[in-house]
């Protein structure tokens, strides 16, 4: 049980500031992803939080108690490294006792609690062995099972899948949505730059850039509505497209290159405007009067959908859209598409979001 | 040399047909490293068999083998001296070996693993000690030495060879620690080891390989150290084999016997220790120095 508060936190590492402020409100038990790309600073907000690092302003309270100062170990948090960072010259039963034995625990309590995770993780038959003896995903393991014997509060995770290949990433993530289940009461924190991972894992994602947070929120809030243009983009694959359009007056929205559409909700006539709309919401549409209309570049067939780039009429523009895989599209064909009004996301030209659309269709 | 000829071993292993010229460049490398071992060895074996011949058999006929094995010259250099000598390097060559790695670990953890200000400044004033001329210190130290009532006692040579070694020592201790990853530090400190014991139970065991080399550099140093034992120590109970040998020569200098057996004396504990670790000495060394 518990609830982490950071208040206005700042890094600065020399004259850079690395972490501008960050406001964040984690309760008990949620598992939470940063989610950024790669130098946006979550490394270094799970660092501090882990008190790797020290916070140069700001401040960090669990459980209401000021962190800021406190030293990593007494701050009952663990963290699972990128690298695992297992102690080579030690067994896995070393590995995951090290840290008790400097607690002071008695050694049939440290047996106990090792052979519980152990067990938990399969880890049961590779107690003596070395970690050069295990493979990535076993390491992983251990590196998990290091931490979960110490019982923690807060669990960390610092992309934690980047070092395994794509079948035992799979595997693995659906092993911390499975552990995290079985510890319901214990706050995770999970750190990654893959936005598949964020969604499938998380209770809320927490959107970083450039050392800021760009939004908070579940993840369908943030792929029904982005926040800003940078969301927009970040959050779903393939990225949303996003084309610039003037306001007509009412719903009606022309688009740079020619296209008229319509949004969900009125907008000042003559308004600038950022028109986004995601790949699966572009359905075909006859050619009168489709709001995209152009050619085909390249069709990425995937079997259930195929992934068609269109480079638009007038500017040549490129267009991706998400349809589904048994219609017969060939590179070089003429192709109109167009979407459902609620399905569009309109951005002011600071690139944050005008008005909360209604719901996207899925 | 080991390696080369490891190499040249390995190359041997492959069943596929060679070019000619590829066998005689093999016989030609193989006939090379041949001769560098009997140039070697041989005034080596040379030297030892000698010790086991007397005075007069040298004379007749310097290049002969051991005709019968006789130790009395063994016997005789150990008691004229060789056992206190070989009982001072020990102590030298031991004691300075544990506070010169030790002390040097320590600082090299402390320059690679932690941020004192002014760090390039410190690592500089540490590792410049390495361009430090024995030679040039000498007579300040002399009287260093003296006023501190430490001339000719073991603490001496043993003050002065972990001094004048720290520099080098640290120097290839860091290079092996600055490729240790820092993440295993980071998660000690989470598993909540203070600096001493991640010192103690991460770090030090991990450098075990450079620590091996560097304990060997060191013996290597000590044992064969000669100007400061000569200037630091002047009685037979504080003289270390170098010097010590130096002084039998001109006392028993016509006994040839005697010197010979001395000198393999001094020699066989290094030579051995040389057989018994090499494979570190090699790999550990290219490591330490490699990035
Ligand atoms: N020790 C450091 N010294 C200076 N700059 C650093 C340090 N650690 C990280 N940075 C900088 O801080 C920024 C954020 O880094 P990081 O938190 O590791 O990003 P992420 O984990 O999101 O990829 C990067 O621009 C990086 O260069
Ligand atoms: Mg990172």
């Amino acid at each position: 049980m518990a609830h982490l508060t950071l208040r206005d936190v700042r890094k600065t590492y020399g004259h850079m500031e690395v972490l501008h402020g960050i406001d964040l409100d984690i309760p008990s038990g949620e598992f939470v992803v940063f989610v950024g790309p790669s130098g946006c600073g979550k490394s270094t907000l799970l660092r501090s939080i882990a008190g790797l690092e020290e916070i140069s302003s700001g401040e960090f309270r669990l459980d209401g108690r000021l962190m800021n100062r406190v030293a990593p170990a007494r701050r009952g948090i663990a963290m699972v490294f990128q690298s695992y960072a297992l102690y080579p010259h030690m067994t896995v039963f070393d590995n995951m006792a090290f840290g008790l034995k400097i607690a002071g625990l008695p050694r049939r309590e440290i047996r106990a609690r090792i052979e519980r995770a152990a067990e938990s993780l399969q880890l049961a038959p590779y107690l003596d062995r070395f970690p050069k003896a295990l493979s990535g995903g076993q390491r992983q393991r251990v590196a998990i099972g290091r931490a979960i014997v110490r019982d923690p509060k807060v669990f960390l995770f610092d992309e934690p899948l980047s070092n395994l290949d794509a079948a035992l990433r799979v595997a693995t993530r659906i092993e911390i949505a499975r552990l995290k289940q079985a510890m319901p009461g214990t706050t995770m924190i999970y750190v990654t730059h893959d936005q598949v991972e964020a969604m499938t894992l998380a209770d809320r994602i927490v959107v970083m850039n450039g050392g800021s947070i760009e939004q908070v929120g579940t993840p369908l809030e943030l792929y029904r509505t982005p926040a800003n243009l940078f969301v927009a983009r970040f959050i779903g694959s393939p990225a949303m497209n996003v084309i610039g359009a003037e306001s007509l007056g009412g719903t009606a929205v022309a688009l740079d290159g020619g296209g008229i559409t319509s949004a969900a909700a009125p907008l000042a006539r003559g308004a600038r405007v950022q028109f986004g709309i995601r790949p699966e919401d572009l359905v075909p549409a006859p050619a009168a009067g489709a709001p995209f209309r152009g050619r085909i570049a390249l069709v990425e067939q995937l079997g259930e959908v195929q992934m068609v780039h269109v480079e638009l009429d007038g500017t040549g523009a490129p267009l991706v859209a998400k349809l589904a895989g048994t219609l017969e599209l060939a590179a070089g064909d003429a192709i109109a598409l167009g979407h459902a009004p609620e399905a569009a996301h309109l951005f002011g030209a600071d690139g944050d979001r005008l008005r909360p659309a209604a719901r996207s269709a899925a | 040399m080991t390696a080369t000829a490891e190499h040249a071993a390995e190359d041997g292993m492959g069943p596929a047909p060679r070019a000619p010229w590829a066998v005689i460049g093999r016989a030609m490398l193989q006939a090379l490293l041949v001769a560098m071992a009997v140039l070697v060895l041989y005034p080596l074996a040379w030297m030892a068999l000698n010790g086991f011949r007397s005075n007069t058999e040298i004379f007749n006929d310097p290049f002969a083998l051991p005709q019968h094995w006789s130790f009395a010259a063994y016997a005789a250099a150990w008691q004229n001296g060789v056992s206190q000598f070989v009982a001072s390097s020990l102590l030298v060559t031991g004691v300075s070996i544990v506070t010169t790695v030790f002390i040097s670990a320590w600082a090299a953890y402390g320059l690679t693993r932690t941020r004192i200000p002014g760090q390039p400044l410190v690592t500089g004033f540490i590792l410049g000690g390495m361009m430090l001329s024995p030679t040039v210190a000498l007579v300040p130290l002399v009287r260093m030495m003296q006023d501190f009532g430490l001339y000719n006692t073991h603490w001496a040579l043993i003050l002065l060879y972990t001094a004048f070694r720290v520099p080098f020592t640290t120097f290839l201790i860091r290079a092996y620690m600055l490729d240790l990853p820092r993440d295993l530090d980071e998660a000690a400190r989470m598993d909540g080891a203070s600096e001493g014991q991640i010192f103690r139970r991460i770090i030090l065991p991990l450098c075990r390989p450079i620590l091996v080399s560097c304990v060997i550099l060191h013996i290597l140093f000590a044992w064969n150290e000669y100007l400061f034992a000569m200037i630091f120590t002047n009685s037979p109970s504080t003289q270390t084999l170098p010097v010590g040998l130096t002084s039998l020569m001109s006392k028993h200098g016509t006994d040839f016997a005697q010197v010979f057996a001395a000198m393999t004396i001094s020699a066989l504990p290094i030579v051995i220790v040389f057989f018994l670790t090499q494979r570190y000495f090699v790999r550990g060394l290219t490591e330490g120095i490699g990035k």
